[in-house]
This record gives C-alpha cells, sequence and structure tokens, in this order.
C-alpha cells in the first residue's frame, strides 16, 4: 500500500465511525423530516402528497401561534435577561467587588447541572395555589386570601416558566463571560486607569469591545438553545392548562405522538429549524451593522 | 446558520494559545478591582439576592423531603420535627428509582465514552489530515449545534423499528451519541489542531502508524480536553429528557428524569415522596458538582471562548 493510500485509509477509519452514527441519526432523519412535512400520513399505508397544507394549518391553528409567542417570549428572556444579567454578576467577580467570589460562583451556577425535570417540578410546586410562592406573599401582604392564579391567565401563564428559565441559566452565561473577562490583559486596565481613564470610559472602551464576539457567540446558542426548549416546560405545566402555556417543541410532540399526525408533526419541526436560521441571520445582520457602526 | 463554522475556523492558528488559558491553570496575577463603596454595596446585594434565590428552594426542597405530606401541606414552611424517612423509602420502592438509576447509569456512562472516543478519533482526522472533505465533514457536525432533538424524533422512531432496535438499551444510546458529537467534535478538533505537528512527525519517523499515534500520542496529550467533554457529556446524558421518553415505551428502560417525571408529576400527590423523589434524582449531580466544579465551569466556558 502506497503511503497516501494508507494515509486516506487511516483518515477513514479515524473519522468514519462518528460520521456514520451521526449522519443515521441526524442528517438522513432531517432529509426525511423534511419530505414528510409535505404529506399526510398516520404512521401506516402510503404516505399522501399534500404539498403545504400542513404548513398552512399549522400558520392558521391558534394554539400553534400561542405557543409561537410564547417561544418568542423564551428567547426574549434568554437574550434580554440572561445575557444581560450573567454580564453583570460575572463583571461584579472578575472587578472584586465582593468578598467570597467563589462561593458565590459556586452557588450561582449550581442549577446548571441539576435535572430540568427536578427543576420544573420543584418550581411547579412553588408556584402552585397552596404553594410556597402563595405563602410568601401571604406573609409579605398580610392578605391571608391571595391565591397564586397566574396559570389561569392565558396572557401570564408563561410568567413563572420565563422566571425559572432566568434562574435557572444565568449562572451559565456568569461562567461564560467570567471566563472571557479573565483573558483580558490587565496591565491594559491597569495603565488605562494610570493614565485617568473613568470607571464608565474602561468599561465601555476596553471591557465591551473585547466581549463583542463572545457575548454575540453566546446569543447564538440562547436563541438556538431557547427554540428547543421542552423538557423543562413539559415537566412544568405540560404546555397546560388548555394550552396557555405551550412551546411550538410541545405543540410538535402532541400531534405526533398522541395525534400520530406525521405530517404536521414535521412540518412543526422545520418551523422551528428555519426559525433558529431566519433569527440567527438576523442576529448577524444586527452585529455586522453594529461593527460597521463603531469601526 | 454560516456563524458557527466561522468562529470554529477563523482562530485556528490561536487554539494553541487560547486553548492553554482554557485548559490550562488559571491565570494568577490580580485582576484589577473597583473600590468605590457604592459600587460595592451594590454589588453585594446583587450577589446575595441571586445566591438566596439560587439556594434557597434547593434547601427548603431537601428539609421538606424528611416531612409527611399533611405536615407539609400544615406548615408548608416549618422545618422537620424529625426525619421522615419513609418518603424515602417508600418513593424508592413505589417510583422503583432503583431500576432508573441502574438505567441512567449504563445510559449515561456508555454514551459518554464512546462520544467521547469517537469525537476524540474525528478530531484526530478531521485537525490533521489535511484532507479538502474534512471542511465538508466538519461543517457538517457544526450544522448539528443548531438540530433539535424533536426534529429527528420521528424519522429516527421509524428507522429504529425497521431496524429491530425500538424500545432497547441501543436504541436510546445511539441518538445520546449523536447529539452529543457536535460539541464534542468541536472541542476535540480545535484542541488537537493546537497540538503541535512535530509530535506527530517524529512518531511516523519511529515507525508508527497514524492509529498508532492516535492511541499513544493524541489520547495522552489530548487529557485536559477529554477530561472537559467527558464532564460536559456526562452532565448532558444524564439529565436527557426526550430520547427515553419517546423511544422506549416500557417502564424498565426508563431513565432517572423520565421515571421521576412520571413519579413525581403524576402517579403520586404526596408531596413528601415527590420531593423524595426530586432529591434522589438531583444529589448525585450535586456531589459530582462539588467535586468537579472547576471542570464544569471551565468546559461550559470553553464551549463558547473561540467568539
Amino acid at each position: 500500500m502506497t503511503s497516501i493510500q494508507y494515509r486516506r485509509a487511516s483518515y477513514v477509519t479515524l473519522v468514519a465511525p462518528a460520521f456514520f452514527v451521526y449522519a443515521a441519526v441526524i442528517i438522513f432523519p432531517i432529509a426525511y423530516t423534511a419530505y414528510l412535512s409535505f404529506v399526510r400520513w398516520q404512521g401506516f399505508g402510503a404516505p399522501q402528497w399534500v404539498a403545504l397544507a400542513n404548513y398552512t394549518r399549522m400558520l392558521t391553528d391558534p394554539v400553534f401561534l400561542h405557543g409561537l409567542r410564547n417561544n418568542l417570549l423564551v428567547v426574549g428572556i434568554s437574550v434580554l435577561g440572561q445575557i444581560p444579567l450573567g454580564f453583570v454578576l460575572a463583571y461584579v467577580i472578575y472587578r472584586r467587588m465582593v468578598r467570597a467570589e467563589k462561593f458565590f460562583e459556586v452557588m450561582i451556577f449550581l442549577p446548571i447541572t441539576i435535572s430540568p425535570v427536578v427543576v420544573a417540578i420543584l418550581w411547579n410546586q412553588i408556584f402552585s395555589p397552596a404553594g410556597a410562592f402563595t405563602a410568601i406573599v401571604r406573609a409579605l401582604t398580610g392578605n391571608p386570601t391571595y391565591i397564586m392564579r397566574l396559570f389561569e391567565d392565558r396572557t401570564l401563564a408563561i410568567a413563572p416558566i420565563l422566571f425559572v428559565i432566568l434562574w435557572m441559566y444565568t449562572g451559565l452565561y456568569m461562567v461564560i463571560y467570567l471566563a472571557n473577562l479573565q483573558r483580558i490583559d490587565p496591565e491594559i486596565i491597569e495603565s488605562a486607569t494610570i493614565d485617568g481613564a473613568s470607571e464608565p470610559q474602561i468599561f465601555t472602551r476596553i471591557i465591551l469591545p473585547a466581549m463583542v464576539n463572545i457575548i454575540f457567540t453566546t446569543t447564538v446558542f440562547a436563541v438556538s438553545g431557547s427554540l428547543k426548549s421542552f423538557d423543562l416546560i413539559w415537566a412544568f405545566t405540560q404546555g397546560g392548562p388548555a394550552h396557555y402555556t405551550e412551546v411550538i417543541a410541545i405543540y410538535m410532540y402532541r400531534h405526533t405522538f398522541r395525534f400520530y399526525n406525521y405530517g404536521l408533526g414535521a412540518s412543526t419541526s422545520m418551523a422551528i429549524i428555519v426559525l433558529s436560521v431566519v433569527l440567527i441571520c438576523g442576529l448577524r445582520a444586527i452585529a455586522r451593522y453594529l461593527e460597521r457602526r463603531y469601526e | 446558520m454560516v456563524t458557527i463554522p466561522r468562529t470554529g475556523r477563523t482562530n485556528t492558528r490561536n487554539s494553541a494559545r487560547s486553548g492553554g488559558a482554557i485548559f490550562g491553570r488559571r491565570a494568577t496575577r490580580r485582576r484589577p478591582a473597583i473600590e468605590s463603596v457604592g459600587w460595592k454595596t451594590a454589588a453585594y446585594v446583587c450577589m446575595l439576592a441571586f445566591t438566596v434565590l439560587t439556594i434557597a428552594p434547593l434547601v427548603w426542597l431537601a428539609y421538606s423531603s424528611f416531612k409527611p405530606h399533611p405536615v407539609i401541606v400544615r406548615n408548608i414552611f416549618s422545618l422537620p420535627e424529625s426525619l421522615y424517612w419513609e418518603n424515602y423509602t417508600v418513593a424508592w420502592t413505589r417510583g422503583t428509582m432503583g431500576i432508573y438509576f441502574v438505567n441512567s447509569i449504563i445510559y449515561t456512562s456508555t454514551a459518554t465514552v464512546l462520544t467521547t472516543l469517537l469525537a476524540l478519533s474525528a478530531g484526530y482526522g478531521l485537525a490533521k489530515f489535511r484532507f479538502r472533505v474534512s471542511a465538508l465533514v466538519y461543517g457538517a457536525f457544526i450544522m448539528g449545534l443548531l438540530v433539535t432533538p424533536h426534529s429527528v424524533l420521528v424519522p429516527l422512531f421509524i428507522l429504529e423499528t425497521r431496524v429491530g432496535i425500538d424500545n432497547t438499551r441501543a436504541g436510546v444510546i445511539l441518538p445520546y451519541i449523536a447529539f452529543g458529537l457536535p460539541f464534542l467534535v468541536y472541542l476535540a478538533t480545535s484542541f488537537i489542531r493546537g497540538i503541535p505537528d512535530a509530535f506527530e512527525q517524529s512518531a511516523l519517523c519511529d515507525g508508527a502508524g497514524y492509529l498508532r499515534i492516535f492511541r499513544s500520542v493524541i489520547v495522552p496529550l489530548s487529557t485536559p480536553v477529554a477530561t472537559t467533554m467527558l464532564i460536559f457529556a456526562f452532565i448532558s446524558n444524564w439529565n436527557e429528557f426526550v430520547f427515553v421518553f419517546t423511544l422506549t415505551s416500557s417502564p424498565a428502560l426508563r431513565s432517572l428524569p423520565v421515571g421521576i417525571n412520571a413519579f413525581a408529576g403524576g402517579m403520586t400527590r404526596d408531596f413528601g415522596l415527590q420531593f423524595a423523589a426530586l432529591i434522589i434524582g438531583t444529589v448525585p449531580m450535586i456531589v459530582f458538582y462539588i467535586f468537579f466544579h472547576e471542570q464544569i465551569a471551565r468546559g461550559f466556558a470553553a464551549g463558547a471562548l473561540k467568539g
């Protein structure tokens, strides 16, 4: 065997096993999902080509639209809540504004290791009508008749879930930003201080420019992660009551595995992918625009 | 869609240096401090508020799990008068937590080790063999970071039924591996790129084959990134929910998160039992966190460091 052939054979031996598993479980099924989204199929018999019928049905279904709205709220709380809060916490630790910083870091990061299912059931308990939240509000306001009723309100039912998502993942962003802040050369900040730069100036001229890229990357992660959210909300409310807290992934699950409406489920899956691509492209455009303005 | 490959590729040249910063020891130089009293007070308020909010629910859950149901309902915040262990014994037996525990350990350990090995070997191939197809393969892996498990569930379910591995442990472990690969391949490739070619060259001169080099040069040198990969895969596999939930129908194949959801989220209305089940599911991860906090934090940070 010549050396190039040997190189090639070794390359295939190294890369092929991983790629094969990946292709069989992800690439091929995605292509199949794309096909299924254009047919009507109940899991048996021949699939029937219906072109865009699944998509139009999905887009005119008020349950789907409410789920989409909830999903966008989850994206919103991730991008506008977790990321700024995580940044503030990381900055507080980085600039050594508190003692026992290690303790705070460890405690705030802790929820990330706990299963979303456990987190959801725990908080569902706390927010239940007879739960801890009701008891705390009663004690604080002195109103013994208060009962937590947010879940009965179509508009606000998602609020407790948004809070829990904020609770669970802010620590993750804190840790990511902290690791990146620690890579900024401290001497730059020291010499800026000696030259008489004020705190806000140091923040906007040195810290922010060094962090722009990582903020963008984490935003991309936050967006695609938010659109995927399923287990936490499923274990929390199963999308109920009356679909008030439904998100697209739950809508997809229900139609596929409860009603065996594979076509509609597949078109919903495609919607999740398309939506994350669109949002991420939008983010890129914003990032480019900001880059051009500040350079 | 094109963002992530770009972030992965632009820093190829830097990866040796930044890899050292991520995986090596933390910088010991002192960070610049803010001394203003007003800012410090605000910082303390902010940190304390967040810490209390994070820890209080977990502490409450822990001590409430030792109270019988009627006591929890009557007095929701009181400390337990005596340790009511029955919650645990009943939750363990009636909720069949033992089976879920064993399943979780099987799924997690198998998938974690296999994913890490596959990702390391693919990472070696993609990082060091300069074949043109590598860009395409690497790009395909990176795209996987955007794919949701739900978008492949139906075809995967059909596929597994055809092959005959539906409702088996193998049928669960396979998607665990596939969905772990994109991120681990990304970590492995960028780390191995930073390993100087000289190591490989001198081994080649000594007459070692590429697979031998992988085993006795690349893997030992990759220990820091491999630790991160193992820990990261361990956490996500241990907490995984969707695949076990949809691809298995037999309760004997359930993992801990799915079992706990079935038990605490539906089967029982007894708060004491629910809390005990939640604690059973949480304690292993908390112990893990106490021992590996530093590596866990580094692993999550490493994922986004290349920005």
